[in-house]
């Protein structure tokens, strides 16, 4: 009797799991992380215009992840440092007017992208009459609305953010005002020698050569720079770097970059000051003796042409070293040889 | 004297240790991909049905200016980039679970930025205050790491291993991260926004960049005395191409 209530009991609390079992299966949902993946194009424009003109960008937001609010504005930027990188103000200043010309939407309101929608923004720029010749920089930023009371337990939301740049230059007549200067045009050598107030640039025979072009901006209007360098040695040798024409902003400096450019491998140099911080050009190949590198930068037609010049000596300091130590070497065992017969 | 030649020649082909493979000028730039030499206007699509933008192509025309009283120039002027800037967060609700005192916890989310050939890129991350109850009585600090030598701050990270160090910060790992990220230890407080702090860059690129991928990895630890509560902030991330 004992036995059948057992087995009873059993079956009962089987059946009970099993029941349980299905539930689970049947009432829970598989639940992914929330996502969010947005694009926007164009990434950069740059205008010239004049007082008391208008133009139309059309801008493609596209959402690739989970469905989202998202909301549009705009805020004016500067160059935080000479590699490129900015720094958006917080508040909105200067005299540029902006709007979207789109029917149902507005700068700083909410709209809603199912997954793998898109939305064109018709963002209106409008310079005002006697506007004050010069260059102004925004980002139209296009945000997430983060949605922070899903979660009951501690958490951070994450909020993203993607921008665009807008390079404007105001001018009545078309003219630019183009005030370069080369602030930088120099190697980074493994050895640096004074001779008589002289710095000489050395390098072992196999280095790469990294070189460093910065140039100052002090006019009132972005340039862009187009030239090259070039690399000659003392045996006739030549070799030719492009300029990448990047866009140097007004009273601001720029590192430019040159390609093709070598790459060097930072793993065992973390302290070369090459693998710190990023240089315009790497030159790789055999160096033996004496090279001049030589730059001449202009900024459009009719600029004014800007040089400059720097030099280094590559010998093979690192062959010659085994040499010795492999002459040494074979020296004292010859010798020792001897003294043994 | 054969033996004597013999042993010079030996020591000789120590040389051999000191060589390195040697290659011509590399002709393959790391840095940029030049698919147009010089696109103006025309890159990047600009018309839709109701709308189309007045272009001009090339450099700044005289004549062409004064007529129509601007010149716009679309994308990168030294590259035609087909895929559009874009990024994205893996996952938006970092849920740190329940906070159990001087048990750090932590989760991840991982940023990527495409940015085809265009290349130069930076992200930003700010908080916009600390996190704190819903009700803003109570907050947990933003972290100092270890403290003493190992202080850190919003732009030095430093190493975060005491479980008696509290507070609230993040490590980075992967690509085009801050070079202070060391290791999985060093950890940093985001800027904080109500302080009128300035955001942090967390990843930055000067070279061409398909898919970068960084993980960040949101620590929190509380003291024994941090009163219970559900704390929370947002971390803003922000993605913008250079100029």
């Amino acid at each position: 009797m004992q036995n059948n209530n057992l087995k009873f009991k059993i079956r009962k609390i089987f059946i009970l799991f099993f029941l349980l079992t299905l539930l689970f299966f049947y009432t829970t949902k598989k639940i992914l992380a929330q996502q969010i993946s947005l694009s926007l194009s164009p990434p950069l424009i740059e205008t010239v215009i004049k007082p008391g003109k208008s133009i139309l960008i059309a801008y493609t937001i596209v959402n690739y992840a989970d469905p989202v609010i998202l909301s549009a504005k705009v805020l004016p930027f500067e160059p935080k440092n000479n590699l490129g990188q900015i720094k958006i103000k917080e508040e909105f200043d200067g005299p540029i007017r902006f709007s979207l010309d789109n029917s149902h939407l507005k700068l700083n309101q909410s709209f809603f992208l199912k997954t793998n929608e898109k939305e064109q923004l018709l963002l209106r720029l409008r310079v005002p009459e006697g506007a004050k010749e010069g260059d102004y920089y925004y980002t139209l930023i296009v945000e997430s609305q983060p949605v922070t009371t899903q979660l009951e337990k501690s958490a951070s939301f994450a909020k993203a953010s993607i921008g665009a740049n807008i390079l404007i230059t105001v001018t009545e007549s078309g003219k630019i005002e183009i005030k370069p200067k080369i602030v930088l045009f120099e190697v980074l050598p493994r050895f640096r020698f004074s001779f008589f107030g002289k710095k000489i640039n050395f390098f072992d025979s196999t280095d790469s050569i990294p070189l460093i072009l910065t140039i100052e901006n002090q006019g009132k209007n972005l340039i862009k720079p187009e030239g090259e360098i070039i690399l000659k040695g003392n045996f006739g040798e030549k070799a030719k770097f492009n300029l990448i024409p990047q866009n140097i902003l007004s009273q601001s400096q720029r590192l430019i970059q040159a390609t093709p450019s070598a790459e060097i491998d930072c793993s065992n140099l973390s302290k070369f000051r090459a693998c710190q911080s990023p240089v315009s050009l790497i030159i790789s190949g055999f160096f033996f003796g004496f090279y001049r590198l030589s730059t001449s930068v202009i900024f459009g037609e009719n600029s004014p042409q800007i040089s400059a010049s720097t030099s280094f000596f590559a010998f093979p300091i690192k062959i010659f070293t085994g040499l010795m130590v492999a002459l040494t070497i074979g020296f004292f065992l010859i010798k020792r040889f001897y003294n043994k017969d | 004297m054969k033996k004597a030649i013999f042993l010079l020649i030996f020591s000789l082909s120590f040389l051999f240790f000191f060589l390195k493979s040697v290659f011509a000028i590399n002709m393959e730039s790391p840095l940029f991909k030049i698919q147009y030499g010089e696109i103006g206007i025309a890159g990047g699509n600009k018309s839709s049905a109701n709308y189309s933008l007045s272009d001009t192509v090339g450099q700044t025309a005289a004549g062409q200016f004064n007529s129509t009283g601007y010149i716009v120039k679309a994308g990168f002027q030294y590259l035609h980039s087909i895929i559009p800037f874009r990024f994205s967060i893996s996952n938006i609700n970092i849920n740190f679970g329940i906070l159990i005192p001087n048990s750090p916890q932590t989760a991840t989310t991982t940023l990527t930025v495409s940015f085809g050939a265009a290349g130069q890129y930076q992200v930003t991350a700010i908080e916009e205050g600390r996190l704190r109850t819903l009700d803003e009585v109570n907050s947990i600090p933003d972290t100092q790491c270890d403290g003493g030598t190992n202080t850190c701050n919003e732009s030095l990270a430093r190493p975060w291993t005491s479980n008696t160090a509290y507070g609230f910060g993040y490590n980075m790992s992967g690509n085009d991260i801050p070079s202070d990220f060391i290791d999985s230890t060093y950890f940093r407080p985001f800027p904080n926004r109500q302080e009128n702090e300035s955001p942090a860059i967390v990843m930055s690129s000067a070279n061409v960049g398909r898919n970068r991928q960084a993980v960040v990895t949101f620590k929190v630890n509380v003291s024994p005395i941090q009163p219970a509560g559900k704390y929370q902030t947002i971390i803003n991330f922000v993605a913008t191409p250079s100029f």
